[in-house]
């Protein structure tokens, strides 16, 4: 489904986030990708839906080279991949309708949504998505009055409002608390069972991964330094987790052994 | 221990105790510089040195006349004793005392101690009570004088409104330099008020050579058929037609009619000198007038004039508000940093605008007026000039600030959905902006009402311009209905604005 060859993305400043990643999609997946802030995820999700441009390789996309489509024809590769984010990124003074509306705006009249004309299926479709995400109630509520784990199922609505093929999250749950990080994921994985829209997501927490991938790819400082099968993960030790970190790693896994003794 | 010298660790002083005083006692400061408490020498140094220039500069306006310096002081002791005396002390003490406090910084547990600073503070609050002429005795004394003109601006609606009036007068000719044929007597007319004078010439008041008022003839003015038990007013009109109100005793000569509506009195001839050009026969009038108040009331003209020129000034903030907003939209896009980052060129356009708008905005809006006012000529147009340029700088550099806040992630959450550029900016940028511009325009229409009330000060039009003229003009009355005005306007508008602002923000 999706296709990575020698991706490559050198910022401004030299910083080298990729190195020569080479890797495949299959569809209706649940591929998490893991590794240290700044070893080069966030980077990595942006470059396929090119919120950043790469600067090397080629991203396929169904046979279509998404590195070199036109603006149009980006567009609508753009809105067959859903896109989650840490911090929700929703347009806080614009209502939670509006917000799960705009995930629409890749197929309706660019004219006409301008000043937020949608046509009324995509209306309720949007209050399907809200009632689904189990927050129809909150719909005319500004975006920034709920609470984060209520803007993270917004910005799952919006998602699937495009009625994606693929979903890319950039850590969904980093930014709330473990009880919502299970609810939050437990969309993903229905949405991954349910309708086979394929996830790729980066995740830190082991026992997250465990439950809920169902392939691994470690990164570290831009490269591909593990890759894991679904057996591969269930059997993966801390010992094991902590090498994919690296040194600085340690904190974090024990942090986690504690909450397991816990 | 080292509050104001803010020295992060004990530094060796190069010198010993004594040295470092010494020191201190020819130039201030230089012991403390020598102990290692740098900062705390320049202090000193800047501090006592600019005290005593001013000290000087100070004596020498009170002893301008006086040669040398000691002369200059002893004369200033002269005339201000307290004032001279105490700070000469202070000065002499704080000197020793920073000679003192030189040695105490070399030893490095004794370091720091602010008292020195409170009396140089001290010091410079006593040179500048002087220096800005507070006089408070003045200020109890002339209080007096301040009441009539602020109870006049307190409550100035007496003159708001007025009544018609109606004139009833009658008037007599008369021959300056009596001759042969002096002006007959005006024919009476039943029903009409009559005035007779007699006789009906004479001579006008003058003055002679040493500036000594030489009285005029007395005219005996005789009145019938005026209104009963009504003030009348006495006016004079030379041959040209000017007409004045003659005053005996320092008041303006009036009469009160009878029950019949007539009266008798004497009026010595006014002062009015007769051009030497003047020729042939001069014949004066002087008419009796009675102005009585009849109708309705009205509204008088200085409340009339206050309204037009009240709409006038919130009109000029609006104007300037809506040109400032024009202007001021596209150019904080070349203000935003983080649009303008890409290179090094759109670097420097950003910080070519910064400082274009900053330099603007630091030269008040009074400024640009007489700038403008040259430009375009007195009115209000000037003053929406000069508006308009505060504006667009104020609002450039807020705008700007907007959009360097904004929040980058629903920009890239909306592009991640395949939104084109127009529909990320309206659906991601647009809302981010609209709340800030919104609140910042108001708030500028706000202070351009307000400012546009005293832009009248220098021509600008508006209300200001002819609260300026009342004022000249000592019409309290008239000025206090204008500040009124003013105060409900500027009232009304910062209530409405806060209101407006909170539903956006």
């Amino acid at each position: 489904m999706l296709e990575i060859k020698n991706l490559t993305k050198v910022y401004d400043d030299g910083t080298v986030a990729l190195r020569d990643l080479n890797f495949n999609v299959e569809s209706g997946e649940f591929l998490v990708i893991i590794g240290l802030s700044g070893s080069g995820k966030s980077t990595l999700l942006r470059c396929i839906n090119r919120l950043i441009e790469p600067t090397q390789g080629k991203i396929i996309w169904e046979g279509i080279d998404i590195t070199s489509a036109e603006p149009a024809q980006l567009r609508k590769i753009r809105r067959q991949i859903g896109m989650i984010f840490q911090h929700f990124n929703l347009v806080n003074r614009s209502n939670v309708l509006t917000n799960v509306l705009s995930g629409r705006l890749g197929y309706v009249n660019p004219l006409t949504s301008i000043y937020h004309g949608f046509p009324e299926k995509d209306r309720k479709l949007a209050m399907q998505a809200l009632e689904r995400a189990g927050i129809a109630d909150q719909a005319k509520k500004r975006a920034d009055e709920l609470s984060g784990g209520q803007q993270q199922r917004v910005g799952i609505a919006r998602a699937l409002m495009q009625q994606p093929r693929m979903i890319l999250a950039d850590e969904p749950v980093a930014s709330l608390d473990p009880v919502l990080a299970h609810t939050i994921l437990g969309y993903l994985e229905s949405m991954n069972q349910d309708e086979g829209i394929t996830v790729l997501c980066s995740l830190h927490y082991l026992d997250l991964i465990q439950r809920y991938a169902t392939r691994v790819i470690g990164l570290r400082d831009g490269q591909i330094v593990y890759r894991g099968s679904r057996e591969d993960i269930r059997r993966m030790t801390d010992d094991e987790f902590k090498e994919i970190y690296g040194e600085e790693a340690v904190r974090v896994s024990a942090g986690r052994t504690e909450k397991g003794v816990e | 221990m080292g509050g104001i010298s803010g020295q992060a660790k004990p530094v060796k002083s190069l010198v010993s105790g004594p040295v470092a005083g010494i020191a201190s006692f020819i130039i201030p400061g230089l012991g403390q510089i020598l102990a290692g408490q740098f900062r705390r020498g320049l202090l000193l140094l800047g501090s006592m040195g600019s005290s005593i220039m001013l000290l000087f500069w100070r004596a020498h306006l009170l002893a301008h006349r006086e040669i040398g310096v000691f002369d200059k002081f002893v004369k200033a002791l002269n005339r201000r004793p307290f004032f001279t005396g105490l700070l000469i002390a202070c000065s002499v003490f704080l000197w020793v005392w920073n000679a003192w406090d030189a040695r105490r910084q070399t030893r490095p547990d004794r370091r720091g101690g602010f008292g020195i600073f409170i009396l140089i503070i001290l010091i410079f609050f006593a040179l500048g009570w002087q220096i800005s002429q507070i006089d408070l005795y003045k200020m109890v004394v002339e209080l007096p004088d301040a009441l009539p003109p602020l109870s006049k601006v307190l409550w100035p609606w007496k003159a708001a409104v007025t009544r018609e009036t109606e004139v009833v007068s009658a008037g007599a000719d008369i021959l300056i330099g009596c001759d042969d044929n002096p002006p007959l007597l005006p024919e009476e007319v039943p029903g009409k008020p009559y005035l007779m004078a007699d006789p009906t010439c004479g001579e006008l008041s003058r003055m002679d050579e040493s500036n000594q008022v030489v009285k005029g003839s007395t005219l005996t003015l005789t009145g019938r058929g005026f209104a009963p038990n009504t003030e009348t007013q006495i006016w004079w009109a030379d041959s040209m037609g000017n007409e004045f109100r003659p005053r005996q005793e320092r008041e303006y000569v009036t009469v009160h009619t009878d029950e019949n509506g007539a009266f008798k009195l004497k009026l010595i001839m006014p002062y009015r000198l007769i051009p030497p050009s003047a020729e042939g026969q001069q014949i004066h009038r002087v008419e009796a007038r009675q102005i009585s108040a009849v109708g309705n009331l009205i509204i008088a003209d200085p409340l009339k004039l206050t309204l037009g020129r009240m709409a006038e000034t919130i009109f000029m903030g609006m104007m300037a508000t809506f040109f400032g907003i024009l202007f001021a939209v596209p150019i904080s896009f070349l203000a935003a940093r983080n649009l303008m980052a890409g290179s090094w060129i759109t670097m420097s356009i950003y910080y070519l605008t910064r400082t274009i708008l900053n330099i603007i905005r630091a030269i008040e809006p009074l400024i640009w007026a007489l700038i403008a006012v040259v430009w375009v000529g007195l009115g209000p147009f000037a003053g929406i000039i000069a508006l308009t340029i505060h504006s667009i700088a104020s609002l450039g550099k807020l705008y700007s600030e907007a959009i360097e806040n904004i929040d980058p992630g629903p920009i890239e959450a909306i592009q991640a959905t395949g939104a084109t550029w127009l529909q990320t900016i309206m659906y991601a940028v647009v809302p981010q902006m609209v709340p800030p511009f919104v609140s910042f325009s108001i708030y500028r229409w706000d202070i351009n009402v307000r400012m546009s009330t005293i832009i009248g000060l220098v021509g600008g039009g508006g209300i200001g311009f002819l609260l300026v003229q009342y004022i000249r003009l000592l019409d309290y009355r008239s000025a206090g209905i204008a500040v009124w005005f003013i105060a409900i306007t500027v009232a009304m508008l910062d209530y409405v604005s806060s209101e407006i602002r909170q539903r956006f923000v």
